[in-house]
């Protein structure tokens, strides 16, 4: 019985490793497939019903357009990484996929995603400079896996009407107009009224019974990042060797935040901040009178109906706002690359997903949406998701001012985001300063450090 | 006086159970409440225990964004499958490692015992290569062959418990007047112990009506798809519609709860026809 | 069945002439375990021992496997990874709350709404079970709500009975107690064991204790105990397997917060295997558990022969 088990076992260990070692080993890429030969592209991806529709509808098109080409999509809901995942390790990923840069990096580094570079460097309908400067994630110098899926940053949202009862000037919408730290503070805490009616001015101020908070922002890194980016810091070093949160600039920006909460009692803290509803809500039912947020949130905001403005973030010594995303990539192993990147190039055309451009989603991958305006009009124009404003203080803001997220550049940044962000906890809460969190962890997290994408 | 004591103890008795009940009940009629409401209620604070207006357009349109007929008609076969399965080969099994006695049959059971102490997430990749080797993915096999072959270490564990508090002088009695192992297992075990397959039955088709991971790895046809699959498409990136999240919840957990009343009026017929009652 | 019955005492006088069937009998036996044996060859252990395999390797899902012998093992007990203790610790808590409340409460819920004098068992029983149908999207969204500190109907509740509000998920030293709760709330399905097991304990023993004159309590700990040990036995082994991978809770509602106070293991190393593709550390991160888990059950199972009752085993 024992020696049965024990030659069972063995077997099925090398069963097991060959399989693992021959599915994870490099896979030949053929490409040079006949034009006329119906070619088959397998694409997975995700989103919220609405997304699915319009990435549906871009499919048809696309097929339309080249007739030749079907395209096998599925909607993966939920737990995306683990299926990308086990796809991966048993050899049948997709052709082309949306994906989530902690599989992106490694994923590419070990080749199995298209240097999008490569294809675009020989298109002659395409190039580079077309896209966004800000949206490329570079695992090696000249090396890309590609650009986001669509465009996204940080901005101010606002309740136009709260500001108006309370007498204070509409946030700015151009970056050189942007508030100084300490005009916002002033503005905001005008803004924030206790269940007496005062407001964080008065001497009166009740701080632990507060109605309607002058500015909300969540602990989420983009969040504190778009400071930190603002103040002149980072999240490592430009060499990146050393972890740069500790660095003055970084605690300053990072202690600014904190503050709001619990020196001037004009944001929520995490705990609080679990009142006041996501989305379109928190604005609508003046819980908040400002918040941070991404752009996404003018599809809600676009649909609730409510008389809202968007403006730009205060600074600290420059004005900047943090880009975001997800990559869309080209698996090496495609038998079709030539139909990937048609595919590809398709999905990055914003006309194609136009509805959710208009809708307040998704913001364009491509310059030229930008600045003509012909372009601009189809989507940012004239539609409830885009109020006046929306033009500077998102749209050109993130063209111009546009910093790429630690996502894009931070390697091991999943891994660092599991020590930061606990550490940071009692910051928010008051009970420790940003300095000494920070400190704590220095040691550790420049364990974690390991460089910097695209050195 | 006695009788006095005694209805105050019953008195106390039905508060502290509906009490109970109430916990129980709050959380599910706050998934119907949800599901009757617009997106900007669910998050209006203090929150509104009665939905105004009822939003009864939820359930249409969440049944009509994704194919949730279909997706039905996909668990179901699944769930009978597996169903069957498990009870045929777990009860099977259990009979043999409660009743019959074979060398290292307890060794053998405790390495059985061994497969539900392992996380899932680490033989995930390993089980998957096996069914791709074979070919079977983007099929029901994985999600259904496994139940044919002892339906899981967890049933057969339950199983022979029960198998164990029944008194060994029936089998031996059956033994002498000459009835088979197969006879004892299908004849006696088995009817005795029907209140235990019945939750074996139940908490197989729970499993298998709200499991994610597993279609999520093995399907890649969306036709394919299942129903816990279709709950977690309300959820995106960004944003989640919860409103149609908690009306398709709503329309995902009823067969459950159907099935449960089922499953518990057999409970007190099972145990009438055992003949143990009286 | 009531001929059987009858049959039980010729049975044992006949005993010896069955010794010749003892050969036949574990052929049978062999045959009858042979699908669970067989699937789990199949289906599990070939899996179990390819991952063993790999936590002694660099796998991370793309690369190609390099032998690095106990190099992952040893950075997760020599500390290198900030993470690995921590996890363990809060795991640990969990279970040790967690596993004999619910287990005692099941326990008790089943025995009330087994008494014949309950009217409305059924109804109670299935509203006990109801919050177990619910799918964990959905029941994780409204104990968000449940435990909201200002707005949350558990301090809702508290302030009107004039107790102390808890911040309960979003403290660290509340957040495991509330996720005990939370399983508490589900422990439905535990009960409905217990249920079938009690159902399963013939009558005529608690009549033979009233003809004693024992009281209720004596037919607690002289019938009920005793003879439901094998199914709380199964409930106890269970509770530790599973407790030990609880997940969903973390996965859902907490992301391992407030800093890291819910981190549990399976979570941890969820988040090594998926989301940073560190497959083979996620391996190792596995066995660990896997050892701890074994070990634990192994003794629970040691210890058992004092104090499970059989009735059939052999």
């Amino acid at each position: 019985m024992k020696k049965a088990v024990f030659w069972i076992g063995l077997i099925a260990l090398l069963f097991a490793l060959v399989s693992t070692v021959s599915a994870g080993g490099d896979q030949e890429v053929t490409g040079e497939k006949g034009a006329k030969e119906v070619v088959t592209l397998k694409f997975t991806y995700w989103g919220s019903p609405n997304e699915k529709t319009a990435v549906v509808d871009a499919m048809k098109g696309f097929e339309n357009t080249y007739d030749w080409i079907r395209v096998e999509a599925q909607h993966i809901a939920g737990d995306y990484d683990t299926k990308m995942a086990t796809m991966i390790a048993g050899g049948t990923e997709p052709d082309i996929a949306y994906l989530n840069i902690g599989q992106a990096f490694p994923w590419a580094a070990e080749n199995k995603l298209y240097n999008i570079y490569d294809l675009i460097a020989t298109d002659p309908e395409m190039s580079k400079s077309d896209f966004l400067d800000s949206i490329w994630y570079n695992w090696a110098p000249g090396k890309s896996f590609g650009t986001n899926s669509a465009v996204e940053s940080m901005a101010l949202f606002y309740n136009v009407d709260m500001f108006e009862e309370a007498g204070v000037p509409l946030p700015p919408t151009k970056a050189e107009d942007a508030w100084t730290w300490d005009e916002f503070v002033n503005i905001t805490r005008q803004l924030t009224i206790d269940q007496n009616g005062n407001n964080a001015l008065s001497p009166n101020f009740d701080s632990e019974n507060i109605k309607q908070f002058g500015f909300q922002f969540s602990t989420w890194y983009a969040h504190y990042m778009t400071m930190v980016y603002s103040n002149g810091g980072d999240y490592i070093s430009e060499d990146g060797t050393r972890f740069a949160l500790t660095r003055p600039e970084a605690i300053d920006a990072i202690q600014k935040l904190a503050d709001l909460i619990n020196v001037y009692h004009v944001s929520p803290s995490p705990v609080q901040a679990k009142n006041i509803p996501g989305g379109a809500a928190g604005l609508q039912t003046k819980k908040v009178a400002m918040k941070q947020d991404g752009q996404w949130c003018l599809l809600d905001l676009g649909a609730s109906g409510l008389n809202f403005g968007v403006g730009v973030l205060p600074k600290l010594k420059k004005s900047v706002t943090l880009v975001l995303g997800a990559p869309t990539v080209i698996f090496s192993s495609t038998d079709h690359p030539e139909e990937a990147w048609l595919f590809y190039k398709y999905l990055a055309n914003p006309q194609s997903v136009l509805n959710l451009m208009a809708g307040g989603l998704w913001m364009p991958l491509l310059k030229n949406w930008y600045t003509e305006p012909e372009l601009v009009g189809k989507w940012a124009e004239e539609n409830p998701a885009h109020p006046e404003g929306y033009r500077d203080a998102i749209m050109r803001q993130t063209m111009k001012n546009g910093v790429p997220g630690v996502e894009y550049y931070v390697m091991n940044w999943g891994e660092l985001n599991n020590l930061v962000n606990p550490a940071l906890a009692p910051v928010w809460l008051g009970k420790k300063t940003a300095r000494q969190a920070l400190e704590e962890i220095e040691e550790k997290a420049n364990t974690l450090v390991i460089g910097r994408y695209g050195l | 006086m006695n009788g006095n004591s005694r209805s105050l103890e019953k008195t106390v008795l039905y508060l502290f159970l509906a009490a109970i009940s109430i916990f129980c009940l709050l959380p599910f009629y706050w998934l119907l409440r949800s599901s009757l409401m617009g997106l900007v209620q669910i998050f209006e604070m203090p929150p509104m225990w009665f939905p105004a207006p009822v939003k009864f357009t939820n359930y249409s349109e969440a049944l009509t964004i994704l194919p949730f007929g279909r997706y039905f008609l996909n668990t179901v076969f699944i769930v009978v499958f597996t169903i069957t399965g498990t009870i045929l080969s777990s009860s099977v099994s259990a009979y043999s490692f409660a009743r019959l006695k074979w060398p290292h049959r307890d060794l053998v059971f405790g390495i059985l015992l061994s497969s539900m102490m392992l996380p899932y997430a680490v033989t995930l990749i390993p089980t998957y290569l096996g069914w791709s080797f074979l070919g079977a993915i983007d099929t029901y096999y994985p999600l259904i062959i496994p139940a044919w072959f002892g339906g899981g270490a967890f049933n057969i564990f339950l199983l022979r418990q029960f198998y164990l508090t029944i008194p060994g002088e029936l089998d031996e009695a059956a033994l002498i007047d000459g009835a088979g192992f197969f006879t004892i297992y299908s004849k006696i075990i088995m009817p005795l112990t029907r209140p235990a397959l019945i939750v074996v039955g139940l908490f197989t088709f729970l499993n298998c009506w709200n499991d994610f991971l597993g279609p999520l790895v093995y399907l890649n046809s969306e036709i394919k798809y299942t129903l816990a699959i279709g709950l977690e498409s309300f959820k995106g990136l960004y944003n989640a519609q919860w409103h149609l999240l908690m009306a398709a919840s709503t329309v995902v957990v009823f067969p459950a709860i159907i099935i449960f009343f089922i499953g518990q009026k057999y409970f007190i017929e099972g145990i009438a026809m055992t003949g143990l009652k009286g | 069945m009531r001929n059987l019955l009858t049959l039980t005492g010729s049975g044992k006088r006949h005993l010896k002439s069955l010794a010749r069937t003892k050969k036949q009998e574990a052929l049978i036996g062999v045959l009858f375990a042979s699908p669970a044996i067989f699937g789990f060859l199949l289906f599990i252990f070939i899996p179990m021992i390819a991952s063993l395999g790999m936590s002694f390797t660099d796998y991370a899902l793309v690369n190609k496997m390099r032998f690095i012998g106990l190099e992952n093992y040893v950075k997760l007990l020599n500390g290198t990874d900030p993470f690995f203790y921590k996890a363990l610790g809060v795991t640990t808590y969990y279970v040790l709350l967690s596993t004999p409340l619910c287990l005692i409460f099941a326990f008790f819920m089943a025995v009330l709404l087994n008494n014949e004098s309950i009217r409305g068992k059924a109804i109670f029983r299935t509203i006990f079970y109801l919050p177990t149908l619910i799918p964990v999207v959905a029941s994780s969204m409204i104990w968000l709500w449940l435990f909201n500190p200002d707005l949350g109907l558990i301090n809702t509740i508290l302030r009107v009975l004039h107790l102390p509000p808890g911040m309960w998920i979003y403290d660290e030293k509340t957040v495991i107690p509330s996720i005990v709760l939370m399983s508490l709330w589900t422990s439905g399905g535990t009960m409905i064991i217990f249920l079938a097991g009690l159902q399963g304990i013939p009558k005529q023993l608690y009549e033979s204790v009233e003809l004693d004159g024992g009281k209720s309590v004596h037919k607690l700990f002289y019938i009920t105990i005793p003879l439901m040990t094998p199914t709380i036995f199964f409930n106890l082994v269970i509770g530790f397997i599973y407790g030990f991978q609880v997940f969903t809770q973390a996965y859902i509602m907490t992301e391992g917060g407030p800093n890291n106070a819910s981190l549990f293991y399976t979570f941890y190393l969820y988040r090594t295997a998926f989301k940073f593709s560190k497959m083979a550390n996620a391996c190792a991160i596995g066995w660990i558990l896997f050892i701890i888990i074994a070990l634990l059950t192994l003794l629970i199972f040691k210890t058992s022969k004092e104090w499970v009752h059989t009735e059939g085993g052999r």
